[in-house]
């Protein structure tokens, strides 16, 4: 099976998952959201209104206590909030798979890098982000550098593991054996085995990153200026009276509900991929040592056995 | 190796934290002064004050020097002077970590239990009812930012309801009280900054627990077990869960660090006095040497748990210290 296919293979069976399904419906919606936000928001986020104003078909959130639209600043800040985690999340995915498939390859250079990621991964990443937004008060591109920071050693020793378990196998050592040079052994052969490590990694690094900018900005910690479901959240929190009057529920159950929304919908896929790879996790899925056979188990062997093909390229 | 290394890392952060302050723009007392007068600026400085100041301070030493006396300092205990609340960090700080100690404690021993259970009951059953509920409960919960569930908890039960306190971690005007009145109010008071934690953190435990029990009902011995005609009730609590427990001991230390952090938001949306709130502060008040002061404090806490679940990992599962003696990589 060439790879392409089995790419195509392994997404239709990831769609006919009805959790991933509602996660990737979830995360389109708000992709779409934050990618035409200009056209959907009724008003542009940084025009002043009357503050506080109630509800209205003009202003279908009403205006926050300086007279921002509150629902334009949720639009924009959904583009803040997913370009952020988006971007950290592929770049630290990239830069951990290129570098793991280095250490995993090259054995000395594997070594100086893997000493590199083990002091990454010894460090608590969140309190010691936090320290250093609260120093350098970072711009989106501060941030984004942080989060990559932090974010590319977890990729890059899982992508190692995988590329060790691999490096000895028969079709890596034929390709050694016909004169293949390092890049390209690394490139076509090795690179397309990582895809089922690295996919669950970025979506883990995408859910860390909108959380963690989430919470910066409910810090006070992020930019004032760029609007983001965060700080939406910490401008609403610091309104005195936000708690005991109504206002609460267009100011800060919104961007609250948004970014769970978004968190439970790379939730749900990451489960789904994760069911993928180790079927034995499934609900309903059969269990080839199932303790007890159960009407489920005998139902459901038949399916399970039919997307075999994939888990083979999915060995962890 | 593993102590060698964390020692290093150590170093490296402490390394960090004397580099920030002089990584930003200006002398580390610039702050003290600054022309933003959105700024609470704790005092204004002549010139000739500016350079006593920096003199007394040792800033105007060598930079090899200053780092050498920094990391005197902090062997000795001393992790500098907070501005704002105007008293050495230490002694701010353990003010306030008794309480962020009392909320992680306990949201930690109740969400792991919890997770335990629930995630070892749902393997037990797996696809039945139960099991579906739970997993639908947990991965809705899991998903939301622990300040926001805190919002929400002190909108319905504290103001709507008004079934537990809304701030703070006990009632004033309590002198009087006896010490079970007074313990008392503190639990009343905890009750929803615990609950706001257990609710956002137990999914993990859940999943793992779910998963590891998943994992071990598929081994071999457990099907032994059956086959020695062992019950049900003898295959769950002495064959299936004292196995599948095992990496929930690397969880709980993993997890940590996330606990404090969560509990470090949640206490600022209570007011709780303890750590996150102090940095909150901090953060507002530019109190650097105390924020400094903190969070070296939680990430060295942090980093001696995870160590202490390594080391103890090793012990409890004898197959992985051979495994990892033998130079195979557990990924």
């Amino acid at each position: 099976m060439t790879q392409l296919a089995r790419v195509i293979d392994a997404w239709r069976s990831l769609l006919q998952c009805k959790l991933a399904l509602i996660g990737l419906i979830l995360l389109s919606v708000f992709l779409v959201l934050a990618a035409f936000a200009p056209s959907i928001a009724p008003h542009d986020p940084k025009t002043l209104f009357e503050p506080l104003l109630p509800p209205s078909p003009q202003h279908p959130l009403g205006t926050d206590d300086i007279g921002h639209d509150l629902l334009s600043e949720l639009c924009y800040g959904a583009r803040f909030s997913l370009s952020i985690g988006l971007l950290s999340a592929l770049f630290s995915t990239a830069i951990g798979t290129v570098l793991g498939l280095l250490a995993g390859y090259k054995e000395r250079l594997g070594y100086g890098i893997m000493r590199i990621v083990d002091v990454f991964l010894a460090v608590p990443r969140f309190p010691l982000i936090v320290l250093m937004a609260a120093f350098l008060r970072p711009g989106a591109e501060t941030l984004l550098l942080f989060f990559t920071l932090f974010g590319w050693p977890r990729a890059a020793r899982l992508v190692r593991a995988q590329v060790l378990s691999e490096r000895n196998k028969g079709y890596v050592e034929a390709a050694q054996l016909i004169g293949a040079r390092d890049r390209r052994i690394m490139v076509r052969h090795l690179l397309p085995g990582t895809a089922p490590i690295a996919l669950p990694r970025f979506i883990a690094e995408f859910q860390h990153v909108i959380v963690a900018e989430s919470g910066l900005s409910f810090l006070g910690l992020g930019n004032p200026l760029v609007k983001s479901w965060g700080l939406m959240l910490s401008f609403a929190f610091r309104y005195p009276t936000i708690l005991i009057t109504d206002l609460w529920v267009r100011w800060a159950l919104p961007p609250g509900l948004c970014i769970t929304l978004v968190v439970l919908s790379l939730a749900l896929l990451s489960y789904a991929l994760e069911q993928q790879a180790i079927p034995r996790l499934r609900v309903w899925g059969s269990n080839a040592r199932s303790r007890r056979p159960t009407r489920t188990a005998h139902a459901t062997r038949g399916k399970a056995s039919g997307q075999q093909p994939q888990r083979e390229g999915l060995s962890l | 190796m593993k102590t060698i290394q964390t020692l290093l890392t150590l170093l490296i952060l402490v390394s960090l934290n004397f580099a920030l302050p002089r990584l930003m723009p200006g002398d580390p007392l610039s702050y003290l002064d600054n022309d933003d007068p959105s700024v609470d600026s704790p005092m204004l400085l002549t010139e000739e004050m500016r350079g006593k100041l920096l003199a007394y301070y040792g800033l105007d030493r060598p930079l090899g020097e200053q780092y050498l006396r920094y990391l005197g300092g902090l062997l000795r205990g001393d992790l500098g002077w907070s501005i704002y609340y105007n008293a050495p960090v230490w002694d701010v700080l353990w003010g306030r970590l008794k309480w962020t100690m009392l909320l992680v404690g306990t949201a930690t021993t109740i969400y792991v239990a919890l997770g335990i259970a629930l995630g070892a009951l749902s393997a037990w059953r797996r696809g039945s009812a139960t099991d579906v509920g739970l997993m639908v409960t947990t991965f809705s919960l899991g998903s939301w930012p622990s300040f926001f569930v805190a919002m929400l908890l002190v909108i319905a039960f504290g103001l709507r309801w008004k079934l537990f306190p809304v701030g703070g971690a006990r009632s004033p005007y309590l002198l009087g009280a006896s010490r079970w009145e007074q313990a008392l109010d503190i639990a009343y008071h905890m009750v929803l900054p615990v609950s706001a934690l257990v609710l956002t953190q137990f999914s993990g435990v859940y999943m793992l627990m779910r998963n590891a029990m998943l994992g071990v009902l598929g081994e071999d011995y457990i099907r032994t077990a059956y086959g020695k005609g062992a019950s049900e009730r003898q295959v769950l609590f002495q064959h299936a869960l004292p196995n599948a427990l095992l990496p929930i001991v690397t969880m709980i230390a993993m997890r940590l660090g996330f606990v404090i952090m969560g509990t470090m938001f949640v206490e600022v949306v209570f007011a709780y006095p303890g750590m996150g709130t102090m940095i909150r502060e901090a953060c507002m008040a530019r109190d650097y040497p105390m924020l400094q002061g903190a969070f070296l404090v939680t990430m060295l806490f942090i980093m001696v748990c995870n160590l202490a679940a390594d080391l103890l990992y090793g012990r409890l599962d004898p197959r992985l210290a051979l495994s990892v003696a033998e130079g195979v990589r557990v990924a």
